[in-house]
């Protein structure tokens, strides 16, 4: 049988998968973002821990989707997915490899759990699904797991609520706990924190409240669950409501679950940099 | 479904962030074009195209005339008024070759270094930013 063993959450800024790619990790602006990701990599490259396949919680930015089609749940099930040509060239990253069967067989259940979910084929990923992998595994040849691209609407309003989102992530375990084959998963949720990237509020940044919210994953995720859209873009920026996001990974996990590492740096760009690895309950 | 939501009140809401443009389907609808031209600029043909005449690639696109003027332009803050997203907006900017920290802090008023070194002290606090109607 297929199970959830951990939870990663981590923002997923442009800049930090530039910084890896052009070697400046070791820069006074970047050396203090990447040192938060050490113990990650350590504790991901573990075989112990390491996952067959992980389900990538993303938003796409007007890369892969435009005006013309804006699913709020889309899943990848194709057999593999190119790095996307942002306007500046594809970022010289591993091709993303799925594990198809895994994800058809998500899919279905997740449609038959209610909820109605888009299914994508061909799709280029933005850097919102390749900087966490980069962040999490460095600049290996392959990506070392198999991944499961799950792209949420959180440009066009109204994005899902928390609510749904974690109930989706509910959905997520039942389905995974479903798949006869015996895997390791991890679900990611990217994004995140406090972030505006428009008028002229931007540059918003909330640490209080950022950091409640990476207390509550563990303390009391029923609040983080009914959070309303006003509050986060009002406390953490228009851009901040991504973290929306991080509560499908939170409700994939179960109940009682174990805070292994936490990270919070800003700035990177324009944004806070969140990251957190929780253990999933048993 | 648990509970229903006032749609007028949510939307209220999303007005009432100071310096703040939601991209809610009024703008998404008021923006389709602007943002649909924004999005052609991932193809290096067509920025090709654009960088040699702005003004006759814009023809090819029903905007409207306030929209166009506003591209060309480069008044940010203006475009989010009438319907960009700023993830669009991206593929203009980026193809000046600008980053975002330089197209974002163009629409605070500030000059990129003085915007700069308020995200390195920590960004801008939410004190006094989160409601217009309410001040706080």
């Amino acid at each position: 049988m297929a199970r959830i063993t951990a939870g990663v959450a981590t923002s997923h800024v442009p800049l930090l998968g530039v910084g890896i790619d052009q070697g400046k990790m070791e820069e006074d602006y970047f050396k203090p973002i990447y040192a938060g990701y050490e113990w990650s990599k350590r504790w991901i490259a573990d075989p112990e821990n390491k996952p067959d396949v992980v389900i990538l919680v993303y938003n796409d930015h007007a890369t892969a989707f435009d005006m013309n089609l804006i699913p709020t749940f889309a899943i990848g099930c194709a057999e593999e997915f190119q790095p996307a040509d942002e306007g500046w060239g594809r970022r010289p990253v591993p091709v993303v490899k799925n594990d198809a069967d895994f994800a058809w067989h998500l899919a279905q259940s997740l449609i038959l759990d209610e909820f109605d979910m888009t299914i994508i084929n061909k799709m280029d990923v933005d850097h919102g699904l390749t900087v966490p992998l980069s962040l999490m595994f460095g600049q290996p040849a392959e990506w070392p797991v198999k991944v499961v691209p799950l792209a949420v609407n959180v440009v066009t309003y109204p994005p899902p609520s928390g609510n749904r989102c974690y109930a989706l992530g509910e959905a997520i375990r039942n389905a995974v706990e479903s798949y006869d084959k015996d895997l390791k998963v991890q679900v990611w949720g990217t994004g995140g924190m406090s972030h505006q990237l428009q008028g002229p509020r931007a540059g918003l940044i909330n640490k209080e409240w950022d950091q409640r919210f990476l207390d509550d994953l563990t303390a009391d995720p029923l609040r983080l669950r009914h959070i309303p859209h006003i509050e986060y873009l009002r406390e953490t920026g228009s851009e901040g409501i991504e973290t929306v996001m991080w509560l499908i990974m939170r409700g994939a996990l179960g109940g009682d679950v174990k805070e292994l590492h936490r990270h919070y740096h800003v700035p990177g760009s324009n944004t806070a940099v969140g990251h957190i690895v929780l253990e999933a309950a048993p | 479904m648990s509970k229903h939501t006032d749609i007028h009140e949510y939307l209220a809401e999303l007005e009432d962030i100071p310096g703040t443009r939601i991209y809610t389907t009024k703008r998404a609808r008021q923006g389709y074009w602007l943002n649909q031209m924004g999005m052609s600029l991932m193809k290096p043909e067509n920025r090709e195209r654009w960088k040699a005449d702005e003004r006759k690639y814009l023809e090819d696109w029903p905007m409207t005339d306030a929209q166009k003027e506003a591209l060309l332009a480069r008044d940010y803050n203006r475009l989010l008024d009438l319907g960009g997203n700023v993830y669009y907006l991206a593929k203009v900017f980026s193809a000046d070759g600008l980053s975002f920290v330089q197209a974002v802090a163009s629409m605070t008023g500030m000059s990129v270094d003085d915007y700069k070194a308020m995200m390195m002290a920590g960004g801008r606090s939410p004190q006094g930013n989160r409601s217009i109607k309410g001040g706080y």
